[in-house]
């Protein structure tokens, strides 16, 4: 005989070699905490966005004054608002696609809820990643093409830091600067993303090609 | 919560967890680990256990729960990893005289199911379980042919393991 039907046959009686837990072994249990993955998806998806969300009050106050001298706030009260309802919209759905998963789903069901849940705030994370390229650019642009105003301006807010400097190196070394720090900060929140989501999510990931793969 | 709905929770699943016991011992390769997994179903079943309205059996609704946290839910711990791997399941009936062959063969298949990957590994439990083509295909959520020429697919590969 088959071995596989061999292994059948003897799959039911063979139960009694399971371990077999009491009423008051098992009931404690139902007390216990969770530790599944849609926990740790939920934790840190919280923490990104909450991140970003921190990160729009860290700018310092010199930068918005800087920003207000060089006549950009309204433009800035603008992109914000926009940006806050983007923002909302986000939120939401992550919250309404974290509230679908259901442990009682079909497997694939629930592997491609606890995915699109994932992808709403990878989304997040790339929808700030691209804001945060653009506003870079577009305000070094502006001040690129208004630098004697924005030398002029940083002169008068700093007075010991820029007095020595000419405009021609303060041009090259406050622009290099800009765009290095840039680079360097949204590397750095790609990386970090990177290794979230890889760690936690590869198994899933795994799993679900391979059940998609039953489908061809 | 209600303490009438924890008592009846815990007593269906005292009389039906050998259905959780045999998917722990699938997918885990220590003691340690299949206490946890263990553990984690409980929760998710507690977890699900409002929305069971009876409709299906008790067993049968548990398998998608219990099936759903070993594949997706439950995050592996670093636990006891590297400990030494179960001693095999002993598939000796002690009252019977038994051919130490198919003993063998019985433990190597067991070998071959456990080293399957997680989703292939589901549909051959679900068919030890003697549950129908229907039933899978309900449980893992892909079309009932689909689940049938899957599994034909994984019966040919685990010959081919054990009859080299």
């Amino acid at each position: 005989m088959d071995q596989l039907e061999l292994l059948k046959k003897q799959w039911q009686a063979r139960e009694q070699e399971l371990p077999k837990l009491s009423f008051d072994d098992i009931y404690p249990m139902i007390l216990k905490k969770s530790s599944s993955v849609v926990k740790w998806i939920l934790i840190a998806s919280v923490i990104e966005i909450a991140i970003w969300i921190g990160l729009n009050f860290l700018i310092p106050e010199s930068s918005k004054t800087i920003n207000q001298g060089m006549g950009l706030s309204r433009a800035f009260t603008l992109v914000n608002v926009i940006h806050y309802t983007i923002f909302a919209g986000f939120i939401y759905l992550f919250y309404r696609n974290y509230q679908a998963i259901n442990s009682t789903d079909t497997l694939k069901e629930l592997m491609r809820k606890i995915l699109k849940t994932r992808r709403t705030v990878r989304y997040f994370v790339y929808y700030n990643i691209g804001t945060s390229v653009l506003t870079l650019f577009a305000v070094n642009i502006y001040y690129y093409f208004n630098k004697e105003q924005l030398y002029g301006l940083l002169k008068a807010t700093f007075p010991e830091g820029y007095a020595e400097v000419d405009l021609a190196s303060f041009t090259s070394v406050f622009f290099i600067s800009q765009i290095i720090v840039g680079i360097l900060f949204i590397g750095f929140i790609a990386l970090i993303y990177y290794l979230v989501y890889g760690l936690m999510l590869r198994r899933l990931k795994r799993n679900y090609v391979e059940l998609k793969k039953m489908e061809v | 919560m209600d303490q009438n709905l924890k008592h009846s929770f815990v007593k269906q699943l005292e009389e039906h967890q050998n259905v959780v016991h045999k998917i722990c011992r699938l997918y885990t390769r220590n003691q340690d680990a299949h206490n946890d997994l263990f553990q984690e179903i409980t929760i998710q079943l507690w977890k699900a256990y409002p929305k069971f309205r009876g409709d299906a059996k008790f067993s049968t609704w548990m398998y998608r729960v219990a099936l759903n946290t070993a594949i997706t839910l439950y995050r592996k711990s670093k636990k006891g990893v590297a400990t030494q791997e179960f001693e095999g399941v002993s598939f000796k009936i002690a009252s019977e005289k038994y051919d130490d062959t198919i003993e063998e063969q019985l433990k190597l298949m067991y070998a071959a199911v456990k080293d399957l990957n997680d989703i292939d590994k589901a549909l051959v439990f679900l068919y030890l379980e003697d549950k129908s083509y229907r039933e899978i295909s309900e449980t893992m959520g892909i079309s009932e042919v689909n689940a049938r020429v899957k599994m034909n697919r994984i019966k040919e590969k685990l010959r081919k393991i054990l009859n080299p």
